[in-house]
């Protein structure tokens, strides 16, 4: 009798939760949902539900010049972004894990430490030296600033991967007479594949979403594409800025989805 | 004994098995691997905060002044926006810890299954660009967006109601780019919880709210904290939703900062500003290091 009433009162406080918990998860998703639906409207307005769906403003987005130099800069900037990161990364988040020598921790905070600093401050900093450089407004200049955020991003991911393998095989590989060189490639690096493949996706977002860098060392030469939806969404409110966000949620789930293919390798290889 | 035994012995009995003249460790040398990473940052990151630091005791003509730090120090305007932003970041770090912890506990305790798909409505608005989640607030919240028209509509309110460009949209905006990173490190923390800690406590006569508030709770508090640090860290130097979704009386730093550089061209005063933002965002970070250890911190976080 008493456990009966007991376990009802668990169960009424298991529903409260669940029912609070769907509540702030509709906060976190609704407003992506509203944007799609919104970018099939026919009209200039924001209106839910369309009175009459279309496609015009992807046909927009298609159309302009703008849109699609934008969209095509912001592409290529994140790849080769993600190339460096990748390249400089991997190698350090390797050395972190493998290694202990004195000073280590502290090494391993400054490596992470851009992720913290305000993206304003960085842009101001980056700023002054490229502005001596002549790297304002030019493509190479953002490659280069994308790589300081995305390399952390890199070396977290990765090293944690390395901490998790098993270092006895990379010693097997070396003890059957590998070079150092030959047991990282051959053996270190595929044993961590889908972690790579994770932090290369995230590398990817990282650039590609990338705002206040953009804004400040872009200027006007090099305009990716959230510097051009910032500029519209600041000065006029475009309607076909529903249907470029929703190709950017579009592009998001394919770099998850990429990522989760990563993750779900690794908890598959654990013992 | 087979290959694997050899290599798990310590370093001095598999090392007689590398070639000659190549017995040095491996691991003794990662030197060389990290060099990139630590000069590719060195140049283009330590180097330019160490210029900009050096703009900020800038004189006019060169020389070492602290006229930029008396400035920051005496005018009123410049306090406002700490205020402000101060303001912001705690409401924003109280709020989502607030709706965070519940949604980190359910997801700690639940099946797999419904663990995962909760899970994936917390990933894909947290890797979502910012941009396109302004814009959905300024869609959703504006004077004629949808929220207004429905309610007018309705009937519910006879005039819309100011949900944007002021601090509430901010607020609104905030808390949803943020509350992942509170999220995920409570999650962290409970998934590691012992169940049968809480078990115990029951079975020995707890009510399930005296073994949550007398065990769970206090258990999972540096997960709690890595959150509310991290929260308030990012929520500080946070310039895209202040931004766009703020009005003219929602200046925080960063956009102080911005305005100072692009409008007045005060590249010193700017450089001040950053060096402050910094020291504050370093400030919480070394505190919340000194309790539960930066790595937690580091490896908690994704993205700004």
């Amino acid at each position: 009798m008493f456990r009966a009433g007991k376990n009802i009162g668990t169960e009424c406080g298991r529903l409260a939760l669940w029912v609070f918990s769907c509540l702030v998860i509709i906060y976190l998703i609704a407003p992506i949902l509203v944007v799609i639906v919104v970018s099939f409207n026919d009209t200039t307005l924001f209106e839910l539900p369309p009175v009459r769906w279309s496609l015009r403003w992807y046909g927009t987005l298609l159309d302009s010049r703008e849109w699609r130099e934008a969209f095509w800069l912001s592409l290529w900037l994140a790849a080769a972004v993600t190339a460096l990161a990748l390249m400089l990364g991997v190698p350090a988040g390797y050395a972190l894990a493998r290694s202990q020598f004195s000073g280590r921790r502290f090494l391993e905070f400054v490596l992470v430490s851009p992720m913290i600093v305000p993206a304003i401050v960085l842009a101001l900093a980056l700023y002054v030296l490229f502005a001596r450089l002549g790297l304002i407004g030019r493509p190479a200049g953002l490659l280069l600033a994308h790589t300081v955020l995305a390399m952390p991003v890199v070396i977290v991911i990765v090293g944690a991967a390395f901490r998790r393998a098993d270092a006895a095989v990379e010693l097997a590989a070396r003890a059957c007479g590998a070079s150092c060189l030959r047991a990282f490639w051959s053996v270190s690096l595929p044993s961590v594949r889908p972690a790579l493949i994770s932090a290369g996706a995230f590398a990817f977002l990282t650039s590609f979403d990338e705002v206040v860098l953009a804004l400040f060392l872009g200027g006007p030469g090099a305009t990716t594409l959230p510097k051009r939806i910032w500029e519209a969404v600041k000065f006029e409110l475009d309607p076909a800025l529903t249907a470029i966000s929703t190709l950017l949620v579009g592009l998001t789930l394919i770099a998850l989805f990429i990522a989760e293919l990563g993750r779900a390798r690794v908890s598959r290889q654990k013992p | 004994m087979d290959g694997a035994e050899i290599v798990r012995q310590p370093r001095w009995i598999w090392r007689s098995a590398l070639p000659d003249g190549d017995r040095k460790p491996w691991r003794a040398r990662p030197g060389l691997m990290i060099l990139g990473a630590v000069l590719f940052l060195g140049a283009l990151y330590l180097l330019p905060m160490l210029i900009l630091t050096g703009w900020a005791f800038r004189g006019p003509n060169g020389g070492f002044t602290f006229a930029q730090a008396r400035r920051l120090l005496s005018e009123g305007a410049y306090h406002t926006a700490f205020i402000t932003t101060f303001r912001t970041a705690i409401i924003t770090m109280l709020v989502c810890a607030l709706i965070g912890y519940p949604l980190a506990y359910l997801m700690a305790t639940t099946s797999p299954r419904a663990r995962t798909l909760l899970m994936a409505g917390i990933m894909i608005p947290f890797w979502t660009s910012v941009l396109a989640r302004s814009l959905a607030w300024i869609i959703l919240l504006g004077k004629r967006g949808i929220l207004n028209e429905w309610l007018v509509a309705s009937g519910l309110v006879s005039a819309p109601l100011p949900l944007l460009f002021n601090s509430l949209g901010v607020q609104i905006g905030m808390v949803h780019v943020l509350l992942p990173f509170m999220i995920l490190p409570i999650w962290a923390v409970l998934m590691r919880l012992d169940q049968s800690l809480p078990a115990a406590a029951r079975s020995l006569g707890a009510s399930p709210m005296r073994a949550f508030i007398h065990v769970v709770l206090p258990l999972s508090l540096p997960g709690l904290l890595a959150g509310c640090v991290l929260v308030f860290m990012l929520a500080v130097g946070f310039y895209i939703t202040p931004a766009l979704l703020g009005g003219d009386r929602d200046i925080t730093i960063a956009s102080l900062i911005e305005m100072v550089v692009r409008d007045l061209l005060d590249w010193p005063f700017g450089a001040m500003l950053s060096l402050s933002l910094m020291a504050l965002v370093g400030g919480v970070f070394a505190f919340g290091a000194l309790f539960i250890g930066a790595e937690r911190l580091t490896s908690a976080e994704g993205r700004t």
